[in-house]
């Protein structure tokens, strides 16, 4: 066990995700704390001590969102789940949407009178089946036990919430996509300014959170926010939910307390690498964060600022662990052709971009490499960087140099000989 | 009033303006293409990128002002990421400006050799896409050319409102397509999103491979389509480009027409009717001046109208609401002693055509009916008195049943119609871009037009003919 838990606290069974049995955990008393006893200022407060940062990718403070929000002010707010888990190797928040459903709901009825929301949504990716199921099925359970609608607990407070499914865009978990693919438009991202909190849904102010970052909010207002902090590391607190794959023995969804040494969790947890083989690099957080070496993360442990020291991040929380004998001309062609097929299309660098890149590691793969290739790829990279509306250009850019910058010679090697030094594939079959 | 520094240059700034909008309104061109003053935000191009002292670089069209900022159009990071930008726009784009229309006045062109001027650094095949897709009758996409600055859409969705317009698929292979159920031949606004499109994807029809825009000239006229009057631009052969070999005709042609930015009247746009005005004006036109049918000299057919005249007791007139200001002022002044003047509507709305709407469209489809109803009487249907001997009608758009039993008539027309050879006295007259003069609009707002060729010898010039007929006859009676 990677330290303690917060959310992972049961054995996983085929009722577990039922509201009868989030009760007997302990479920909605945190709701009715919060309703009875609490006004809505403190609850933002409470978030803001308790230092929880968003667990989406960008990691940061929720505090500081939800501050800009002033409940009262009179106009409708908005608060959305980001449930369009998209990045490539993240699949934590369909642990929770599958296995722990009410702890979101609870979460976001806490936040939704934290907000002064009386409409929220979740938008859950349309590939979500069993995830979609449970959690409409846990909405229907909340709404007949009076947890949602008119008057909840007896109280002043009344939420509505909407699960929406999306149709399968990677740009519309970019919270402004999202908020665009909610009205009914192509899920083009928006430029800032003005801020989503300012003015987003129907160009009110809303709150786009990840599903693990707001299913946290039981938590804490259940245990308070020095209990929070006490988990993790002074700088992150809390725990995360890692999504482990890859050429490890035991790939899966992880609670990981932050501060958690991470060669410890990979041999321990996640029970090594496969066929017995050497770790090569790491992919810590989704395909966005910058790749680390096996000598990179030998004494790190996991936490945002350990990662940022680093020169990466842990993003989304989705791992993709990689044994040595892995073609990273490969690995780099496969994920760019995830960007280039999810690139909205929407502004120049990043829809031109992500293709001209594609095609270049198409190239290279079938041995028709130009030696300008590497340079080229720096390049593209270098002016997807801070030019786009989103974040998939940048981090597209991201992912090409933070491979090219630590493999460069397989680069080289396989643009010379028309091959990969390694066997080209990407599965780790065999033992060596 | 926020003060920002552009360049060094300090400069006085309004809270509600973009830098964008302050840069070019001080002289400080920033290259763009997504945007458009009349249109949403979309910030898509990135072509604007300019850089901020302490924030980074950041498009200028959404930027809004902050005061003391420290703004920079031209340093070296900006010119390296608009030249990289430009790479990034061609590097699927066909670059055939030797077949495309817009070469000449295409916005990418003039970018490519000021901010580029550097051949593709990819070698690598580009991606194809649709060429010629057929957006309505009036417009063809070439969706290879297309740079999604998605202004043809947004001017569907904001402007013309008929939503015919949206993005298909994603990425480097998302297209511009017509929506499902929104045609956009019935948005008669379309042909605004051909000037719009800042290079060649979107193509008018009636102009394609027509002519190279160099060779043509843009005289400033005025649509006479409706009582709006909407500016215009009326493009046609530069005298000096004049053809030696092929059709001569197509030297006194209209290749195309396009808005003539005006903000009191119609600001960027016009409607499709007034880029069809050559429908109006290259009608076969009547140069012979006719007495019953009987072609005779202009001067013999003048001298005899003004005997008529002169012999007249009740002689009305039927004014033209497509004269000039001018014109009709002769009128009134010359002969609006000896005739008694009703207002005749020349132009009815055709078939099918929109009648009215809240955004240029007029119910009335005539240019001068605010002048010619200042000047003179307007009873909607003429009303003549008993005894009427004489009528002169000018222009068209009178039934000649309505005559009075027994007048004479005297009739001006510019085009070929069975009417002419049914008047007593024929008089063929020069239309709108063989003169120059003024309308006024609806609203009274005066606004000029130029001729673009000359008129015919064997045709008059309204203005000039009334002078001529409101002399004293001459010799015999």
């Amino acid at each position: 066990m990677p330290g303690r838990q917060l959310i992972m606290t049961f054995p996983v069974t085929g009722t577990s995700h039922s509201l009868v049995e989030y009760r007997a955990r302990g479920g909605y008393v945190a709701l009715d704390k919060a309703l009875r006893q609490m006004k809505p200022t403190d609850i933002t407060k409470e978030v803001t001590a308790s230092g929880l940062q968003g667990r989406g990718g960008a990691a940061f403070s929720m505090g500081r969102k939800w501050q800009v929000i002033v409940p009262d002010d009179g106009q409708p707010h908005y608060l959305i789940a980001n449930a369009d888990e998209g990045e490539p190797g993240t699949f934590k928040d369909r642990w929770i949407l599958e296995n722990n459903p009410h702890m979101l709901l609870e979460s976001m009825l806490i936040a939704s009178y934290a907000l002064g929301v009386r409409n929220c949504f979740v938008y859950i990716r349309g590939e979500f089946d069993l995830p979609y199921r449970r959690l409409a099925g846990a909405v229907e359970e909340a709404y007949a036990a009076g947890y949602f609608g008119e008057r909840i607990l007896g109280t002043e407070f009344s939420c509505d919430i909407v699960v929406y499914r999306g149709a399968g865009a990677y740009v519309a978990g970019e919270a402004s996509g999202l908020l665009a693919s909610l009205e009914g438009k192509k899920s083009y991202p928006r430029n800032r300014p003005p801020r989503l909190t300012v003015k987003g849904l129907y160009q009110r102010p809303t709150v786009v959170n990840n599903v693990e970052s707001l299913s946290n909010i039981a938590w804490i207002i259940a245990h308070g926010a020095a209990a929070f902090k006490e988990v993790g590391t002074p700088k992150s607190p809390g725990t995360r939910l890692f999504s482990v794959s890859g050429h490890v023995n035991r790939p899966g969804v992880f609670e990981v307390e932050l501060g958690y040494p991470w060669m410890k969790f990979l041999e321990e947890d996640c029970g090594g690498i496969r066929n017995g083989r050497a770790l090569k690099c790491v992919v810590p957080g989704g395909v966005s964060s910058k790749v680390l070496t096996a000598t990179d993360i030998k004494d790190l442990h996991l936490s945002h600022e350990a990662l940022w020291d680093a020169g990466s991040t842990l993003g989304s929380g989705g791992m993709i662990v990689i044994a040595e004998g892995t073609c990273m001309v490969t690995l780099l062609q496969v994920m760019l052709r995830f960007y280039h097929h999810e690139s909205c299309g929407q502004c120049t660098p990043c829809r031109h971009g992500t293709g001209w890149m594609h095609r270049i590691l198409d190239r290279i793969v079938a041995g028709q490499g130009r030696p300008e290739d590497i340079e080229r790829l720096y390049y593209i990279s270098k002016f997807n960087d801070g030019t786009t509306i989103c974040g998939l250009g940048d981090a597209a850019g991201y992912a090409c140099t933070g491979i090219l910058d630590k493999y460069r010679d397989e680069f080289e090697y396989y643009i010379e000989h028309k091959r990969s030094r390694h066997d080209g594939n990407l599965e780790c079959l065999r033992s060596s | 009033m926020p003060e920002i520094f552009i360049n060094g240059q300090a400069i006085q700034a309004r809270d509600d303006q973009t830098v964008l909008q302050v840069a070019l309104a001080n002289g400080i061109f920033v290259p763009y293409f997504c945007w458009h003053p009349q249109l949403s935000i979309a910030g898509n191009c990135r072509m604007c990128l300019v850089e901020v002292e302490g924030r980074g670089l950041d498009i200028a069209c959404n930027m809004p002002v902050n005061a003391g900022m420290k703004v920079f159009t031209d340093s070296d990071d900006v010119k390296a990421h608009r030249k990289a930008i430009l790479q990034f726009i061609t590097l699927n784009h066909p670059v055939d400006c030797g077949i495309c229309d817009k070469a000449g006045e295409c916005t990418l062109q003039d970018y490519h050799y000021q901010y580029n001027g550097e051949a593709s650094l990819s070698r690598d095949e580009k991606v194809h896409s649709t060429k010629f897709y057929n957006l309505s009758n009036r417009i063809l996409l070439d969706n290879e050319r297309c740079i999604l600055c998605l202004r043809c859409t947004r001017f569907t969705h904001e402007v013309s409102k008929s939503m015919a317009l949206g993005v298909e698929r994603r990425g480097d292979v998302s297209n511009i397509r017509p929506v499902e159920d929104r045609p956009l031949g019935e948005d008669p606004y379309s042909d605004n999103i051909i000037d719009l499109c800042p290079v060649g994807a979107l193509l008018s029809r009636q102009f394609l491979h027509k002519a190279r825009v160099w060779y043509l000239k843009p005289t400033p006229s005025v649509c006479p389509g409706c009582e709006r009057g909407c500016t215009i631009q009326i493009w046609h052969r530069k005298p000096e480009w004049k053809l030696k070999a092929l059709d001569p005709a197509q030297n006194t042609s209209i290749a195309r027409i396009t808005p003539l930015e005006n903000p009191a009247v119609n600001g960027p746009w016009i409607c499709n009717k007034g880029r069809d005005l050559a429908r109006i004006f290259e009608r076969r036109r009547a140069d012979q001046a006719m007495l019953k049918g009987q072609p005779v000299e202009l001067s013999v057919a003048i001298d005899h109208a003004r005997r008529l005249i002169g012999a007249a007791r009740h002689p009305a007139a039927l004014v033209s609401t497509w004269g000039s200001n001018e014109e009709l002022e002769t009128f009134k002044a010359r002969l609006g002693e000896v005739f008694h003047c009703f207002v005749k509507r020349d132009g009815q709305p055709e078939e099918g055509e929109r009648i009215e709407d809240d955004l240029l469209i007029r119910a009335d489809k005539n240019p001068n009916t605010a002048k010619a109803r200042e000047l003179f009487h307007d009873s909607g249907e003429p009303t003549f008195h008993d005894g009427t001997d004489l009528v002169l009608v000018w222009g068209e758009g009178f039934d000649f049943a309505k005559l009075p039993r027994g007048a004479q008539v005297i009739f001006l027309n510019s085009y070929l119609q069975p009417e002419n050879g049914h008047a007593d006295v024929f008089l063929p007259i020069s239309i709108q871009t063989e003169r120059s003069g003024h309308y006024t609009n609806f609203q009274g707002t005066v606004s000029a037009f130029e001729a673009c060729f000359a008129k015919n010898d064997t045709v008059v010039d309204a203005e000039a003919l009334f002078v001529a007929l409101a002399a004293p006859a001459r010799g015999h009676p």
